[in-house]
């Protein structure tokens, strides 16, 4: 009779998860787990984050790919710590390659650690790797079918940014369908509608960011009083 | 949810069917919306003509009293 030994990946995970939360809640990082498809826009968003945040917030980016260290070497630019992990064509990060990248990182000096997740709205979802929150970003090109489509991610993400909505004039995509079903899917969800391309809307997401920064910080400012 | 890639195959969701009587046309989108809301349910289809109602739920999430109160906050009778 064979015995079949299954292993709990998913068990494994969250304990390193939980052992890369304590780490970032001592020294007071918001920890953003940015997801969305390839294509979606996240490192434009983020692009367009580091060019106006970098002076105001400490921030550094963990970028997780297949292949290449394209989207790193594009964050790069900006002057913010950046590592590239790549997953040699795994499909999403987990807490286990996130724990080992943390110590190129000057921690005592971050406020704010962005982690772009491999482009993919199945898998990521799955794995916490020890961040606050996650962030979907959804392009109006992928369709407004996409949330019911793909509920976790939208189930656990506490912000989706609808990005590229300057090109709503020349699709069919139905705003108020995916907003009531992202709603529906997740009531307390934010979400955004923003431009990266013709920067519109991105206010919103750089106060969010900055009212997430600060009550990490403030959270931790009062657990060592 | 991911099995295709064998990434996450032991899903803790899990796939359940309700027959519901007192089904009325305004009620239904509610009570799907409702349902849909709950923290762990994925995804929802009602049959609104027999009362089917297949619920796709994480369990460590969501209790199924929680789904069950539902129902009957909507003045419906759930069977399993």
């Amino acid at each position: 009779m064979e015995i079949q030994v299954m292993e709990d990946i998913l068990g494994k995970n969250d304990q390193i998860a939980m052992e890369n939360q304590v780490l970032f809640k001592k020294e007071g990082i918001f920890v953003l787990n940015l997801l969305g498809s390839p294509g979606s826009g996240k490192t434009s968003l983020l692009e367009k984050t580091m060019a106006a945040l970098k002076d105001e917030i400490h921030m550094a980016v963990i970028e997780g790919d297949l292949f290449t260290s394209k989207d790193a070497d594009r964050i790069a630019q900006y002057g913010v710590p950046v590592i590239q992990i790549n997953t040699s064509g795994g499909c999403h990060l987990d807490a286990l390659m996130v724990q080992k990248v943390l110590q190129k990182l000057d921690l005592v000096n971050l406020d704010l650690l962005i982690i772009e997740n491999v482009g993919n709205l199945v898998c990521p979802a799955e794995f916490n790797i020890g961040e606050d929150s996650k962030a979907v970003v959804l392009s109006i090109t992928e369709g407004d079918d996409k949330p019911l489509k793909y509920p976790l991610i939208f189930k656990e993400s506490a912000i989706v940014v609808l990005n590229k909505v300057d090109l709503l004039p020349y699709t069919n995509f139905d705003m108020a369908a995916a907003q009531n079903d992202i709603t529906s899917i997740h009531p307390q969800i934010n979400v955004l509608e923003v431009s990266c391309q013709k920067e519109t809307g991105l206010l919103a997401w750089y106060d969010w960011l900055r009212s997430k920064t600060a009550a990490k910080k403030a959270l931790c400012t009062e657990g060592e009083t | 949810m991911c099995k295709e890639c064998g990434c996450s195959a032991q899903s803790s969701n899990t796939k359940i069917q309700f027959f519901v009587k007192g089904y009325k046309e305004d009620t239904v989108d509610e009570v799907e919306r409702t349902l849909l809301g709950l923290p762990g349910v994925y995804h929802v289809h009602i049959h609104a003509h027999d009362g089917e109602t297949t619920i796709d739920y994480n369990p460590a999430k969501t209790r199924l009293s929680e789904i069950t109160a539902i129902f009957s906050e909507h003045g419906l009778d759930a069977v399993i």
